[in-house]
């Protein structure tokens, strides 16, 4: 057995100490973000829900839905990437001890594979469906309220639009550190997408398959390219890009859906915005539900958000109990 | 198009916001800004302009073109009826409320004013990102033309990544 598998499989016992039950979905934050009342009124899912134009974009989508694979796909239900798996002790301590003897960069390593999973996870499961499945309460913004199509290229968009926003937030972090978590993060899109056009899409020629990636691949750089542009400048311009990327050029296009997403984006950005790198590269990050509002920090909360967050990891870092997979050199005053 | 005087009114706003829209950068396949004028230039009564300003007609087919299109083919020019029919009931005939206009009018504006880009203002930390300071600057001005990469700057990127 490898040491990066050793330490990867050690790395995801770690992400689920810490905890991502849905109310505190984005950790301390979440308290900070949601806690005026108003919030339940105002959402951009809301937003887009009270539009009165009932416009009814046409569906060209030729009708090929997502259909659950019949066998599970290997690489989505890997035991070590589900929730409940427990790595043995004597694998744990093995694994702590190589990482202590050699000195092994655990930034570098947590930047691997491992947050390629699962910040692909989050992704991936933002507008996720299947035909025979009820849609999940994001999945129901993105296919109900913005009245999308419910297609494989249709997800596609909407994860792209997602690790778009990861990338923005992984490009504040140090190069090296930031670049290998892109990287992952694509490497592992394109490999599950491959097994899911043959598994749920039913492509049965490679050649085929090898098309669509490469069409994906490109759709990838056009968007990212695109919302790149957006962010830089301004939000006729990033919502120009929504309407050509996730809405596909939709003609009669209701502007408040437009403004809805772009809401969407800007919100989540905030969020990452305010995470500190130590906080994103350990995963604790998560997309804010579309029904939820992000209440903007006063000066004085973010003061103590800070504070929080400094005294939590000075305290981790001087503890000695602390296991060497858990130490980080990334900072988390920033 | 006859649609009530308020709504002609609201598409006529919209038609200006759309026309102080920003240019694409780049050429794209659609442009936003262009088909959504068009759209709301119909509903607003006005007439469709071309590249040279001057008004197009919406040629109407005749009853001829018309007849040699269904006797043709069953399904006219490779789309079954069933499409040309939803075509037909849902692009064409828009309907706008007074209400779903406005409406329609507001978010424009709020996009266009960059409300919510100002209000969660992310700052210089994503801006001007700690990894790759210059990655946003450099876009822009490759786009706007303003400063192409040399041979040295490109090789560095594939090399370095930054």
């Amino acid at each position: 057995m490898s040491i990066t598998r050793l330490t990867s499989s050690q790395l995801s016992v770690l992400f689920r100490r810490a905890t991502f039950s849905y109310p505190k979905a984005y950790l301390h934050q979440t308290n900070v973000f949601r806690q005026n009342k108003e919030a339940a009124q105002d959402s951009p899912e809301i937003l887009a829900q009270s539009s009165h134009l009932n416009s009814n974009p046409l569906d060209v989508s030729n009708k090929a839905p997502v259909k659950n694979a019949k066998s599970k796909i290997p690489l989505a239900h890997s035991k070590y990437e589900s929730s409940k798996y427990e790595l043995p002790k004597w694998k744990e301590a093995l694994g702590e001890l190589v990482i202590r003897a050699f000195r092994l960069d655990m930034d570098r390593v947590r930047a691997g594979p491992v947050a390629g999973s699962y910040y692909y996870k989050i992704c991936k499961d933002q507008g996720l469906q299947y035909e025979d499945e009820p849609l999940s309460e994001t999945a129901k913004y993105f296919y109900e309220d913005l009245k999308l199509p419910r297609t494989f290229s249709q997800w596609f968009q909407i994860t792209v639009l997602h690790e778009w926003m990861l990338f923005v937030r992984m490009r504040a972090m140090p190069f090296k550190y930031g670049k290998n978590y892109q990287q992952k993060l694509v490497d592992r899109t394109f490999s599950d997408i491959e097994l899911r056009l043959f598994e749920e899409m039913k492509v049965n020629s490679g050649r085929i398959a090898d098309q669509y990636l490469k069409d994906f691949n490109t759709q990838l750089r056009g968007a990212v390219f695109a919302y790149d542009e957006g962010f830089a400048t301004d939000d006729p311009t990033l919502a120009t890009a929504v309407w050509r990327n996730l809405f596909g050029g939709r003609k009669n296009i209701d502007m408040l859906h437009l403004e809805s997403v772009v809401r969407y984006i800007h919100s989540q950005l905030y969020v990452l915005s305010r995470l500190s790198d130590r906080e994103f590269a350990t995963g604790k990050f998560k997309f804010v539900p579309p029904g939820v509002k992000v209440e903007k920090l006063t000066a004085q909360q973010e003061e103590e958000l800070k504070a929080k967050t400094v005294a939590k990891y000075e305290a981790l870092d001087k503890d000695p109990k602390t296991l060497p997979s858990e130490r980080s050199k990334l900072s988390y005053t920033n | 198009m006859s649609s009530p005087q308020t709504v002609r009114d609201s598409a006529k706003k919209l038609v200006n916001l759309l026309e102080k829209y920003p240019k694409d950068r780049i050429p794209h396949l659609v442009s936003f800004k262009d088909v959504q004028i068009s759209r709301f230039r119909r509903v607003a009564g006005l007439p469709n302009l071309d590249d040279a300003g001057n008004s197009v007609k919406e040629k109407k087919p005749s009853l001829d073109e018309i007849k040699s299109i269904i006797n043709r083919t069953s399904g006219p020019l490779g789309l079954n009826k069933e499409m040309l029919a939803k075509i037909q009931n849902k692009v064409l005939n828009e309907k706008f409320t007074e209400e779903s206009i406005n409406e329609q009018v507001r978010a424009l504006s709020t996009i266009t004013t960059n409300k919510f880009r100002n209000y969660y203002n992310v700052g210089d930390k994503l801006h001007k990102p700690a990894g790759n300071p210059s990655y946003y600057q450099r876009l822009i001005d490759t786009i706007e033309g303003k400063k192409t990469e040399t041979m040295f700057t490109a090789m560095r990127t594939v090399l370095f990544g930054k």
